[in-house]
C-alpha cells in the first residue's frame, strides 16, 4: 500500500493554468504600456473594465467563496469614492495618494458594520447589509460639508495632473486593483485559509465541527471585500468627477457585480472576467436601447441561471475540464500507476 | 477503485486535449469578437463633419424635460441638410445624441463617450443639475468647449465648486438664477391678500438645498418682505408620504405652498393634500407643475397651479438661427408631436443655436481654442433671449429672463398664462392671479 501511494501525486496546476499564467503576463504588460500605445477611449474602456472586474471579484469573493450574500456593497464603493472628497477636496491630498486610503477607509468602517450584520443569517444578512449601505447614504446625504444630497465635484482636486498622467495613473491603478483582486483571490484561496472558506461556504456548522474558525473567516472575507470595493470607488470617483450620494451609493453598483458574477458563473476565478467581457459587449450592443438595455441585461441573467446556474464559465469548465486558475486539489496517479491500470 | 478513476481521469484528459485545442479557437474568436466591439475604429472620413455631442435625460424621472429632443433634431438636421456654410467651405453637421438615464453617473459616462470615442467638436446639454454638472465636470478636465442650460445658475456654477473670481475655462452655461425665481415668485405671492403664511417642500437635492439655503435662498428675503415660513427641513426624494408636512402646514395655518419638487413627489403631495383638507390659496411648485401632461394628471386640482415660466410662445424672441418666433417654434412642435408647447422646447432649439453661432465664428471646427474662445465672446440673440457670457453674474454664466405663470382654464383645456413679470418687463402679461378654489 505504501508502494502505491508514492505513486499518487496532488496536482495543482494544469496546462491551461500553466499557458493562462503567461497570457496573463503578457496582458498585464501590454495594459501597464497601453497610454504609450492605445487611444485615450480604449484606455477609459479597458481601465472601466477592470473596475467593473474587481467589484465582481470582491463580490465573487464574499458570496461565491465565503458564502456571505450581501447585497450592499455599494456602501463601501460610496464610502470609497466619498473618501476622495474628504481626503483630496478637503485635505488637499494627491487624489491618487488618497486612493489606497479610500480603501482603509472602508475597510475600517466595515469593522463596526460587520460587527452587527455578522449577527444576521441568509436573507436576513442581505437584508440587513442592504439597510447599512442605505443608512450610510442617508448619512452622507445630510452632511452639508460632503455636499449634502446636491453632491459636488471633485474637479478641483483633479484639475492640476496633465491629462495623460491622470488617465495612465487612472488606467495603472485600475489594473492593480483589478489584476491584483484576482490574483489575490487565487492565492487566497490556495491556502489553507481558502480550504477553510470554502469549507466555510459549504457548511457553517460542518466546518466549525472540524475545527475552522468560521467567525475569523468571515471577517477576513468581508473586510478585504470592503477594501477592495473601497478602492474601487475611490477610482470611480477619479474618472467621474461628480458625486451625489444617490449615484456614489447606488444600488446599481451591486446590480453590475450580482450579474457580472452570475453570468460567469460564481464560486470560480474566471467567472467573472467572462461575465465582466459579457456585460462590457451588451452593453457596447444595446447602448442606444435605453430602458430596453436593462431588460435585455435582466433577460440574459434569468436565461443564464435557468438554464447553467453555474454561470457560463461554470458551464464551460465541467464540460471541457478546463480551468485558468486551478484552485482545487487534484489526485494524478503516477507513470506507474497509468501502465499498470491499463 | 484506482483502476476505474485512473481510467476516467486518463478519458477525461484525452477527450480534454481535443476539446481544448477547438475550445481555446473558440475562445479566441469570441475574445477577438468582443475587444472589435469594445473598441471601435476612430472614424475615417474624407470631408470632416462638424460633430455636435448632445447629452440630456431621454429616460428615467426627469424623461419629460427630454421629450422634445427628437423634434428638436430632426428640425436641425432638416434645416442643415445642406450642410452649415461657414466661410466659403460648407461643413456637414452630425448631432450624436446620448441619453443620461437622468442619472449622473451615467451623465458623466456618456459625455466621456461623445469626448474620447465619437470625438465630438462641442458638447451640449440640458435639463437639471444631474445633466448639466457631471457632462461640465468632464469637459472642464477633458478640455472640450461645452454649453449647458436649463439648471439654475448658482446650483450648477457654485454646485461645481465654481470661484467667481476664476470662473472655468471649458464650459459655458446660460439660465435664470435664484434671485429670479424669488424675485418673480415674492412678488406673484404679495399680488392677492394672504395671510402671508408660507409653506416650503424643498427636496435634499441640488435644487431644494440651494432654493432652501439660508443666505442665497428664499429664507432671508422672505423675512425682509414680510412672510412667515414654515420649513420642515429637507426631505430626502423620492418620498411618498407628506402626512407630516400637511399637518404642519394645516397646524400654522398655511397659505401659500412652495418648493421645487419631482413630479411624482408632487403628486403624492397634492392628492394626500387634497384627501387631508389643506387648502392654500397659492401653489407655487418649480419642476413638477411645469409640464402640461403633469397638470393634466390632477383634472380639476390642476387648474390654479401656479409656476415659474423660462420660455412660452409669447416670449418676444425669435431663433437666430432659423428665424422661427418663439410661437412659430411651439406651433412646429405641436404640429409635429400633437402635443402642446412645453419649456424645454424653447431651451432645446437655443442650445444649438448657440452652439452653431460659436462654431461659425470660430471658423469650423477642428481647433477646440478657438471654439472656446467664440463661446466665451457669445452675444447672440436667441429664441430664449440675448446670451451673453460676459455680462453674466460670474464668469461663464449667461442669464435668460423669468416669469410667472398660473395653469388656467382656457378655450380647449389648462393653458400657462403669464401673471407676473416683475423680473423681465420685456415678457408680456397675459392675465392676472386667481386664488385657487
Amino acid at each position: 500500500m505504501s508502494q502505491s501511494t508514492a505513486r499518487y501525486s496532488v496536482e495543482r496546476a494544469t496546462r491551461a493554468s500553466r499557458v493562462g499564467a503567461v497570457v496573463l503576463l503578457v496582458i498585464v504588460a501590454a495594459i501597464v504600456a497601453m497610454p504609450w500605445w492605445a487611444g485615450r477611449a480604449d484606455i477609459r474602456t479597458v481601465t472601466e473594465f477592470l473596475y467593473i472586474l474587481a467589484l465582481a471579484q470582491m463580490w465573487n469573493l464574499l458570496a461565491g467563496y465565503g458564502g456571505l450574500l450581501s447585497v450592499g456593497q455599494q456602501a463601501y464603493v460610496g464610502l470609497g469614492a466619498y473618501s476622495i472628497v474628504v481626503l483630496s477636496l478637503k485635505l488637499g491630498l494627491n487624489v491618487f495618494l488618497a486612493v489606497p486610503l479610500a480603501g482603509l477607509v472602508a475597510a475600517l468602517v466595515a469593522v463596526p458594520t460587520a460587527a452587527i450584520v455578522f449577527r444576521l443569517r441568509g436573507a436576513y444578512f442581505a437584508v440587513g447589509t442592504w439597510v447599512v449601505a442605505e443608512i450610510y447614504q442617508l448619512f452622507v446625504a445630510n452632511t452639508a460639508s460632503l455636499g449634502g444630497g446636491s453632491g459636488l465635484s471633485i474637479t478641483n482636486a483633479v484639475r492640476g495632473i496633465p491629462a495623460f498622467w491622470r488617465e495612465a495613473l487612472t488606467l495603472w491603478f485600475a489594473a492593480a486593483i483589478g489584476i491584483g483582486a484576482l490574483v489575490l483571490v487565487y492565492l487566497l484561496l490556495r491556502s489553507r485559509f481558502g480550504l477553510a472558506l470554502t469549507a466555510v461556504r459549504d457548511s457553517e456548522p460542518a466546518s466549525e465541527s472540524l475545527g475552522v474558525n468560521v467567525r475569523d473567516i468571515k471577517w477576513v472575507v468581508y473586510l478585504a471585500s470592503a477594501f477592495g470595493c473601497g478602492l474601487v470607488g475611490a477610482l470611480i470617483a477619479i474618472t467621474k468627477l461628480r458625486l451625489s450620494p444617490d449615484a456614489a451609493f447606488s444600488m446599481d453598483w451591486s446590480v453590475i457585480m450580482f450579474f457580472v458574477v452570475v453570468i460567469g458563473g460564481i464560486g470560480t476565478i474566471e467567472g467573472p472576467i467572462v461575465g465582466a467581457l459579457v456585460y462590457f459587449a451588451l452593453r457596447e450592443f444595446l447602448d442606444g436601447f435605453g430602458s430596453w438595455y436593462l431588460i435585455v441585461l435582466g433577460l440574459a441573467a434569468i436565461l443564464v441561471m435557468l438554464t447553467s446556474p453555474k454561470g457560463l464559465w461554470g458551464w464551460f469548465a465541467a464540460k471541457y475540464d478546463i480551468r485558468f486558475f486551478p484552485v482545487q486539489r487534484r489526485l494524478v496517479l503516477g507513470d506507474e500507476a497509468k501502465e499498470s491500470a491499463s | 477503485m484506482a483502476e476505474s478513476s485512473s481510467k476516467g481521469r486518463l478519458s477525461g484528459m484525452i477527450a480534454g486535449t481535443i476539446d481544448r485545442r477547438t475550445t481555446l479557437k473558440l475562445m479566441g474568436g469570441v475574445a477577438a469578437g468582443a475587444a472589435a466591439s469594445m473598441f471601435p475604429a476612430p472614424f475615417v472620413r474624407a470631408s470632416k463633419p462638424i460633430k455636435i455631442g448632445y447629452v440630456s435625460p431621454a429616460t428615467g424621472p426627469l424623461a419629460v424635460f427630454g421629450e422634445p429632443d427628437p423634434f428638436t433634431i430632426e428640425q436641425l438636421n432638416k434645416f442643415l441638410s445642406g450642410g452649415l456654410k461657414i466661410g466659403d467651405a460648407s461643413y456637414p453637421v452630425e448631432i450624436v445624441y446620448k441619453d443620461s438615464q437622468s442619472n449622473s453617473n451615467r451623465a458623466a459616462e456618456v459625455a466621456n463617450e461623445l469626448i474620447l470615442n465619437d470625438e465630438v467638436d462641442i458638447v451640449i446639454a440640458g435639463s437639471t443639475p444631474a445633466t448639466t454638472n457631471p457632462v461640465a465636470d468632464q469637459c472642464e478636465l477633458n478640455g472640450m468647449p461645452c454649453i449647458t442650460n436649463d439648471t439654475p445658475w448658482q446650483p450648477h456654477f457654485f454646485g461645481r465648486g465654481g470661484k467667481p473670481d476664476q470662473g472655468f475655462e471649458w464650459t459655458y452655461h446660460f439660465f435664470w438664477g435664484l434671485e429670479d425665481i424669488i424675485g418673480s415668485y415674492t412678488n406673484l405671492w404679495k399680488s392677492i391678500a394672504t395671510n402671508k403664511v408660507l409653506g416650503a417642500l424643498w427636496p435634499n437635492d441640488s435644487d431644494g438645498n440651494a432654493w432652501g439655503d439660508g443666505k442665497i435662498g428664499f429664507p432671508p428675503v422672505l423675512e425682509k418682505e414680510g412672510f412667515k415660513l414654515v420649513d420642515l427641513g429637507r426631505y430626502q426624494t423620492p418620498s411618498d408620504d407628506f402626512s407630516s408636512y400637511i399637518s404642519e402646514f394645516k397646524k400654522e395655518g398655511v397659505e401659500i405652498v412652495t418648493g421645487v419638487v419631482p413630479p411624482p413627489d408632487f403628486a403624492n403631495f397634492w392628492s394626500q393634500a387634497g384627501q387631508q383638507g389643506l387648502k392654500p390659496k397659492i401653489v407655487t411648485v418649480a419642476k413638477a407643475s411645469e409640464f402640461p401632461a403633469a397638470i393634466e394628471a390632477f383634472g380639476e386640482r390642476g387648474e390654479g397651479l401656479t409656476v415659474e415660466v423660462w420660455w412660452s410662445p409669447n416670449h418676444p424672441f425669435a431663433s437666430g438661427l432659423t428665424g422661427q418666433s418663439s410661437a412659430e417654434l411651439a406651433k412646429a412642435y405641436t404640429a409635429a408631436t400633437g402635443r402642446p408647447w412645453t419649456m424645454p422646447v424653447g431651451f432645446k432649439h437655443s442650445l444649438f443655436e448657440v452652439a452653431i453661432d460659436a462654431l461659425k465664428r470660430a471658423g469650423g471646427p477642428g481647433n477646440p481654442e478657438a471654439i472656446r474662445d467664440a463661446i466665451r465672446d457669445t452675444d447672440y440673440a436667441s429664441i430664449v433671449g440675448p446670451i451673453n457670457f460676459r455680462k453674466g453674474p460670474v464668469p461663464n454664466i449667461a442669464k435668460t429672463p423669468l416669469v410667472s405663470g398660473q395653469w388656467q382654464r382656457g378655450s380647449n383645456g389648462l393653458d400657462l398664462v403669464i401673471v407676473e413679470n416683475s423680473q423681465a418687463p420685456m415678457v408680456p402679461v397675459g392675465g392676472e392671479l386667481k386664488p385657487l378654489a
